[in-house]
């Protein structure tokens, strides 16, 4: 458990104990309303994807905006969960459930949550029949679309129908439609993320006509994210995106989605200055988060960010002008705030420059 | 944060997943080689809570044998923690700058003898005063730099005057001089000898300045997993600060005395074709770290093919295929960043739980 010093509400920003998470509530509330202006009076909906944070607090302002479908969007049932204990009531899990003891689990969360899993498989079909109709639970189904070959999900053909039909036809199962399961894709350019996004989201929107031509209604096609939510929110037949980055924003999509701009930051303390081109902090790998890319420094955007497990080392070009000390704050922009939030069991919402509130993370660790 | 207690004795294949195990065979063999290591010799491990972040795991060690009793920690919170489970002698080999934290390790001076490590004159004065303030004295070590470049003093001259200040200062207690070394690759046992008596050897090269302005050193603390049996053969070293050989990882297989203990313990959800197997965890729970250079335990013919944030997609030989509810062990490639990332350990013995254990220090950042 993280033990830092708790500040009182209205401390300056730069007395809070680092290494920690610092939210901007004036940038976050604006990137909310950014995407749910997008949605106002579309077909399609927004279900923020809250794995990314794993804060009710924040997803509850993230629903509180015009446009949602009402519920969230979760990578496992254990982030359901534990999103659960805070009102929310309405999830939508990306990813299939095939164990006994998770199925088990899923069936107890539907009695007092409206729960949406994934399929793509049709003994798993049989087995969650018979728990939900067991449990007396009815659990609503999507049919998992994969993006391409070898991947979650099945082809948008003929499988994908018969999986439909199955599940229509299985009792505690109500057949609510598709999903694909993306993965962040691995590429800088904003034109080859939205061609790669139309085919996923077209895939996605095969299965549904394919479905409806064989008399199998469909209520909801979820796909895309915040990296496309504007063409993926503006195709005829998409009805949900579950995006999520868009609230927090990181440094790999800064400067790619318009009106959207980083709202946290990993503030550290600089704990040696061995020599004028380095400056040594305590923030390192475990607790900025490096998995998918560097972090950028706030102070010095153009040095060489290098994390060790413990200490982050900002080497200079050449020797800072600029006066450290030992004890100086330096920020850092992670480059995906989905990896870093889940180092953290709190984060501070900070609104010009003071504390306004310290928010939990329960859904921090729930793998299971 | 995840709260999963299995009951003692359920089978593994009855596991809720994903979860960190640890195999406790393994484990004992690590704590053991270690304790037959240093028996005999002046140089004692002090442990490094770093990889395990988990005093119960640190005590396990102290009682298997072959420490001097004592951890070290990378961060203060940490050290309260080890503090707390009952562990008095604790080293953090870091800086501690800011006011409000220095308050804080002298305060967990009233319990424990707790040291921190130093390479700066006002840093030292600080902690000096704060000490002073509350009464309590405060071991510190002056930290060298011998190849990391981070923390640290570049000169034995350098040393002797942080040396001599802390000797000048109330509330300090100078102890003793530190440093923190890597070595890449695979390297054999004289290549490991050669390269700790290099680096090992600029840390004792400050030991002897400040000896010889007559200040006694009286730690030396150095060392680490890939040198740990070379360390305890340097002259003049008094402890060493391993932290990966208990957990291990596959990147220190050269160290073949010693054995991969934890594992992420898996299921195949999904097998979209017969050769393909996709699994229930990915990087969040893992870290680039323990991703790189993985391997899977549990299903013949299995490679990695990719880590995605919440799945694993693994490739089959055909030897062995895929079955949906299966279950797989992924040993990590080096796993020092994973336990941070996991509330629990769940401790099998032959098949079973044998108990689970916290991990406290998980997310100990400050």
């Amino acid at each position: 458990m993280e033990r830092p010093i708790f500040k009182p509400i209205g401390s300056p920003v730069e007395e809070l104990d680092t290494p920690t998470v610092i939210v901007d509530l004036d940038i976050l509330e604006r990137n909310i309303s950014t995407v749910a202006s997008f949605f106002k009076d579309r077909k399609a909906k927004l279900r923020p994807r809250v794995d990314l944070h794993g804060c009710p607090a924040l997803a509850h302002m993230q629903l509180a905006a015009s446009d949602t479908v009402g519920g969230v969007s979760v990578a496992t049932l254990g982030q359901a969960e534990a999103f659960s204990g805070s009102g929310i009531n309405d999830f939508s899990v990306r990813g299939v459930v095939v164990t006994p003891q998770k199925i088990a689990r899923l069936c107890a969360l539907a009695r007092h949550a409206a729960v949406t899993v994934a399929v793509d498989n049709p003994s798993n079909v049989a087995d969650l029949s018979k728990a939900a109709a067991a449990a007396g639970v009815q659990v609503k189904v999507v049919v998992a679309i994969s993006t391409k070959p070898d991947r979650l999900g099945v082809e948008p053909g003929q499988s994908a129908v018969d999986l439909a039909k199955a599940v229509g036809d299985s009792a505690g199962l109500v057949f609510d439609g598709f999903m694909t399961i993306e993965e962040k894709l691995k590429v800088d350019d904003v034109s080859q993320l939205a061609a790669e996004s139309r085919g996923w989201t077209q895939r996605a929107i095969d299965a549904r006509e394919a479905a409806e031509a064989a008399g199998v209604s469909v209520n909801t096609v979820s796909v895309g994210g915040t990296y496309n939510y504007e063409i993926a929110g503006a195709t005829d037949g998409v009805t949900e995106i579950p995006a999520g980055s868009y609230a927090l924003m990181d440094a790999k999509y800064r400067g790619r989605r318009d009106g959207l701009e980083p709202a946290a930051k990993i503030m550290t303390t600089v704990t040696s200055f061995p020599e004028g081109d380095k400056i040594i902090t305590d923030g390192g790998n475990k607790a900025v988060g490096m998995d998918r890319g560097n972090p950028i420094s706030v102070e010095f955007p153009e040095a060489k960010i290098g994390l060790s497990a413990e200490h982050g080392n900002i080497g200079l070009k050449t020797p800072t002008q600029k006066r450290i000390k030992l004890g100086d704050k330096m920020w850092f922009t992670p480059w995906d705030m989905g990896v870093t939030a889940n180092l953290y069991d709190y984060m501070n919402a900070v609104r010009g420059g003071r504390l306004e509130a310290v928010w939990d993370l329960p859904a921090r660790g729930r793998y299971r | 944060m995840d709260n999963y207690r299995p009951a003692v004795g359920t089978p593994i294949d009855q596991l809720d997943t994903p979860c960190l195990l640890i195999d406790m065979d393994a484990l004992d063999n690590n704590y053991a080689v270690v304790a037959e290591t240093y028996r005999d010799t002046v140089c004692k491990m002090r442990q490094h809570t770093k990889n395990i972040k988990s005093p119960r795991l640190a005590n396990m060690q102290i009682q298997a044998g072959g420490t001097l009793n004592g951890v070290c920690t990378a961060k203060l919170s940490e050290a309260e923690v080890m503090v707390e489970g009952g562990i008095i002698d604790v080293l953090i080999p870091n800086q501690i700058v800011t006011r409000d934290k220095i308050a804080r390790l002298a305060a967990l001076n009233r319990l424990g003898d707790v040291k921190v490590t130093v390479d700066n004159a006002d840093n030292i004065e600080t902690i000096s005063e704060v000490a002073v303030e509350q009464g309590v004295v405060i071991g510190v070590l002056i930290e060298v730099d011998t190849q990391m470049n981070r923390g640290g003093v570049r000169s034995p001259e350098h040393g002797v005057v942080l040396a001599k200040l802390a000797m000048s200062l109330p509330g300090v207690k100078f102890r003793g001089v530190m440093s923190h070394q890597s070595a890449d690759g695979w390297p054999d046992a004289d290549e490991r000898m050669r390269l700790s008596k290099e680096l090992i050897g600029i840390c004792l090269e400050v030991k002897d300045a400040i000896e010889a302005e007559g200040i006694p050193v009286e730690m030396v603390s150095s060392g680490e997993t890939f040198s740990y049996a070379a360390a305890a053969q340097i002259l003049g070293v008094t402890e060493v600060e391993g932290g990966s050989y208990a957990l291990m990882s596959n990147i220190y297989g050269y160290l073949d005395e010693f054995q991969v203990s934890n594992k992420v313990l898996g299921t195949i959800v999904s097998t979209p074709s017969p050769n393909i197997g996709i699994g229930d965890f990915g990087m969040k729970a893992l870290s680039t770290a323990a991703a790189a250079n993985a391997t899977i335990e549990g299903i013949s013919g299995v490679t990695i093919e990719e880590v995605q944030d919440e799945h694993i997609v693994l490739r089959s030989d055909g030897t062995e295929p895929f079955v949906v509810g299966q279950q797989f062990m992924l040993l990590p490639g080096y796993q020092d960043h994973m336990p941070n990332r996991w509330d629990q350990y769940i401790g099998v013995r032959k098949g079973v739980v044998e108990q689970v254990l916290d991990i406290p220090a998980r997310g100990c950042h400050h």
